[in-house]
């Protein structure tokens, strides 16, 4: 009954994305048998949805969801601005939210103005409407949908290996979190055996995207603080796991080493594996050596700290994840609290920071930094032997996959379960996604719910308050991105 | 400060040697190289398998070709018996970056970017003001035009220089699959760059659409909207081709035959733009052997 409605949710087009958002996380409630009966809840949203009520009324409060991290994403508040936020996200391409409207533009001294979809400081499309007061932000809107691709409606239809193409390339610096979480849950609905150490080789890669990712913040927040000499040390550093990466796993930025029942590359030699490690510690170590440089210069702090605080309350509320969930004092990430193999059998220490500001969140990233080497260290270390793909070895294999891969399954092994589900820590947070395959083992319906996407709200509510010369901290210790949320 | 400087004299040089000398096979990343057809190759099965239509074949014509300007280098077509070498001398690599077959369009490429901008080249070695405009690209491009920037490539070297604003920029980079709502955006852009100027379309998506020419919110190959000089094929091109690509802009590099150029055939209807959707032309070709 429960997976009836639910695929109903999100299968089904006009229905406003707040909900299939919030039946996402209803689902991954229900996976994490914690006994609480999300049935009627999700029954009221049905029946709230035939009687075609607004958006802001099918969202759930905080008090009726519970404060558990995995239960919030959209959730009403005090927040008078919630509303407008919400509309701006969901508007169509290109479009603003009328602030004048709804007499939020208004006042003495209040100036309104877009920034983007053109800006350097922002080097993606996608535009932000500023409500100021003098130098102040009173309010900002942000304004995605510039770039969206359509990549969950594209792919219907299409082979999974096939799509694989399009979804790994929805946000490109998360190009190893996304195929790992589609392939993992294709695999999981097709019940296909996928070798050990194929999945082992995926946390590597995902880690190793954390590692780049992380850096890359870290540089531009340095380049924000006129910083040029360290940002462009970590900019090195960040090239150089790019390297490591293209050597390793054949792209720079790990598209293609993921297939449907395992991974193309091949690091089962020891040597490989040790060179590779010894790398990655080299670059974690030379990154911590800039750090402590950094922490002693005053005019970087003084630029992160206090900047842009969101309260642990309002991260709550406004369903952060990530590195900014965590920055706020959530304790929360996949790799613990959801883990898939093979973090659940290594130990990834979870780190969090009680500041909530930009600089809690940078120091998160760069505690991240270290922790993904040591996984990375461990996962190296105990990778376990064998091979990578499945059916490798056999001729035409490779083939076979790339052009019958429906034909070589069963109709039989796709009855057993609707629709699978699996949830990633990406390097920007806890990346989602949903998929159903019909009968020949196609996509019938794919949901992902970026990591980006859920920090938007609290992006917003963090800006308020802050000068605007802030804007650009504040931005990249989010470490939002367009493309992911434009998916 | 001592230990900045300390620092960086502790890690030597890092920057590539490039344009003075060919770039070593670790500044070109593994997959930049094309597909490249052997004995064996299979094209109507490549034809079949290539997922962004890059593998064009017609027994009936005899034409045979791969389209780089397509081509995401997903490697699918190996099973259909392409190539993709790994070591590969890197004055051939480069050149298949910008490869053309000799398509009558681009006959006269290097003629007109000369004749175009030829008086220009002087001023630009010394100042070469680029801006980036993303029009929907998954972010990987974004990255890889940012990395010019780090000190492995460092392009403030040969004088070119990211800017903020239109007014102050000599090119325009497009990276991305053009969104339908980027189109007006682009062109207000490209209308308020101060003429003479440049554009560089990089990456398969915003010559061809790439993985995305389906979607829905694909408007067309950035070509079609505003005039396009230079073209840097791949998914996403490594920073080398980038690189190459404001080089030869520039008229720093001097090529004989290893570039495109894009014909500047602006759509004036909706309509045309239809037709030429339907009839699938692409209007340039890569290599075929
Ligand atoms: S590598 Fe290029 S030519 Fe080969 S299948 Fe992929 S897109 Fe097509
Ligand atoms: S060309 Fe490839 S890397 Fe560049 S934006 Fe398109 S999909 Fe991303």
């Amino acid at each position: 009954m429960l997976r009836k409605f639910v695929e109903q949710i999100v299968g089904a087009s006009p229905i406003s994305k707040a909900i299939q958002l919030s039946a996402v996380f209803k689902i991954a409630g229900e996976h994490d048998d914690d006994g609480r009966d999300n049935k009627e809840e999700i029954l009221a949203i049905w029946a709230d949805i035939e009687n075609n009520k607004t958006i802001l009324s099918l969202v759930p409060s905080v008090e009726e969801l519970g404060r558990k991290p995995e239960t919030l994403l959209l959730c009403q508040s005090s927040l008078s601005f919630l509303p407008l936020l919400i509309k701006s996200l969901y508007s169509t391409p290109g479009s603003q939210i009328d602030l004048d409207a709804h007499g939020l533009a208004e006042g003495y001294g209040i100036f309104t103005f877009l920034y983007g979809p053109v800006t350097f400081g922002v080097p993606e499309a996608g535009g932000f409407k500023f409500v100021t007061y003098g130098e102040r932000i009173v309010k900002v809107a942000p304004t995605i949908n510039f770039k969206r691709r359509g990549i969950e409606q594209s792919i219907v239809g299409m082979k999974p290996d096939e799509a694989l193409l399009l979804v790994e390339r929805s946000a490109g610096n998360f190009s190893a979190s996304y195929s790992t979480c589609f392939a993992t849950a294709v695999e999981d609905s097709l019940r296909i055996e996928t070798p050990e150490a194929a999945k082992w080789i995926r946390a590597v890669a995902i880690e190793l995207e954390r590692i780049y990712n992380h850096l890359h913040a870290f540089a531009r927040e340095a380049e924000a603080a006129t910083q040029s000499v360290a940002a462009n040390q970590v900019h090195a550093l960040k090239e150089r796991v790019l390297r490591l990466n293209a050597k390793y796993f054949g792209h720079r930025f790990l598209f293609g080493f993921n297939e449907i029942g395992g991974v193309k590359c091949d690091l089962s030699s020891r040597e490989d594996r040790e060179e590779l490690f010894s790398s990655v510690r080299e670059i974690a170590k030379e990154f911590s050596e800039i750090v402590d440089y950094f922490l002693s210069s005053r005019i970087f702090l003084d630029r992160l700290q206090n900047t842009a605080r969101l309260s642990k309350e309002d991260a709550l509320s406004l369903g952060a994840v990530g590195p900014v969930a965590r920055g706020s004092g959530i304790d929360w990430d996949d790799r613990q609290s959801y883990p898939i193999e093979p973090y659940s059998d290594i130990f990834v220490p979870l780190e969090t920071s009680n500041d909530g500001d930009a600089m809690g969140r940078m120091m998160v990233r760069i505690r991240e930094v270290a922790s993904s080497t040591v996984a990375i260290e461990e996962l190296l270390d105990r990778l376990p032997a064998g091979k990578t793909k499945k059916g490798a070895g056999e001729k035409n294999a490779e083939f076979q996959s790339t052009l019958s891969f429906s034909a070589t399954t069963t109709t039989s092994s796709l009855t057993q379960s609707d629709f699978s589900l699996c949830r990633i820590e990406s390097p920007s947070g806890d990346l989602i996604q949903i998929v159903k395959l019909d009968k020949r083992g196609r996509i019938k319906s794919l949901h992902i719910r970026p990591p980006s996407f859920a920090n938007w709200l609290s992006f917003a509510k963090s800006l308020e308050g802050n000068v605007f010369t802030d804007f650009q901290f504040s931005f990249e210790s989010f470490g939002l991105s367009y493309a992911d949320s434009d998916r | 400060m001592k230990l900045w400087v300390l620092r960086g004299l502790k890690k030597g040089m890092l920057t590539t040697k490039f344009p003075k000398e060919q770039p070593t096979q670790d500044e070109l990343s593994r997959k930049s190289f094309p597909p490249t057809p052997s004995k064996v190759s299979d094209w109507e099965r490549g034809r079949l398998i290539c997922p962004t239509g890059a593998i064009q074949y017609d027994s009936q014509l005899a034409k045979s070709e791969i389209d780089l300007g397509k081509c995401i280098y997903c490697q699918r077509c190996s099973s259909a018996g392409f190539e993709f070498p790994e070591t590969r001398d890197s004055t051939s690599a480069l050149k298949a970056t910008f490869a053309t077959n000799g398509d009558s369009a681009y006959e006269s490429d290097e003629r007109l970017l000369f004749e175009k901008y030829s008086k220009l080249w002087k001023s630009f070695k010394k100042s070469f003001h680029v801006l980036m405009i993303d029009v929907g690209s998954c972010n990987a491009c974004n990255f890889e035009v940012l990395n010019l920037s780090n000190p492995y490539y460092d392009f403030n070297r040969l004088g070119i220089f990211f800017t903020n604003s239109p007014k102050h920029a000599d090119a325009l980079i497009v990276v991305g699959a053009l969104n339908k709502a980027m189109v007006d955006v682009l062109k207000r852009t490209y209308d308020n760059i101060p003429s003479p100027k440049l554009v560089i379309s990089v990456g398969a998506c915003s010559i061809s659409g790439g993985i995305f020419q389906n979607t829905e919110s694909f408007a067309s190959p950035v070509r079609k909207v505003i005039p396009v000089d230079v073209v840097v094929p791949g998914c996403p091109p490594t920073p080398i081709q980038i690189l190459q690509g404001l080089l030869i802009a520039t008229g720093r590099i001097k090529t004989t035959e290893s570039f495109v150029r894009a014909p500047t055939d602006i759509e004036e209807t909706s309509e045309q733009e239809e037709e030429e959707k339907n009839e699938g032309s692409s209007s340039f070709k890569g290599v075929s052997g």
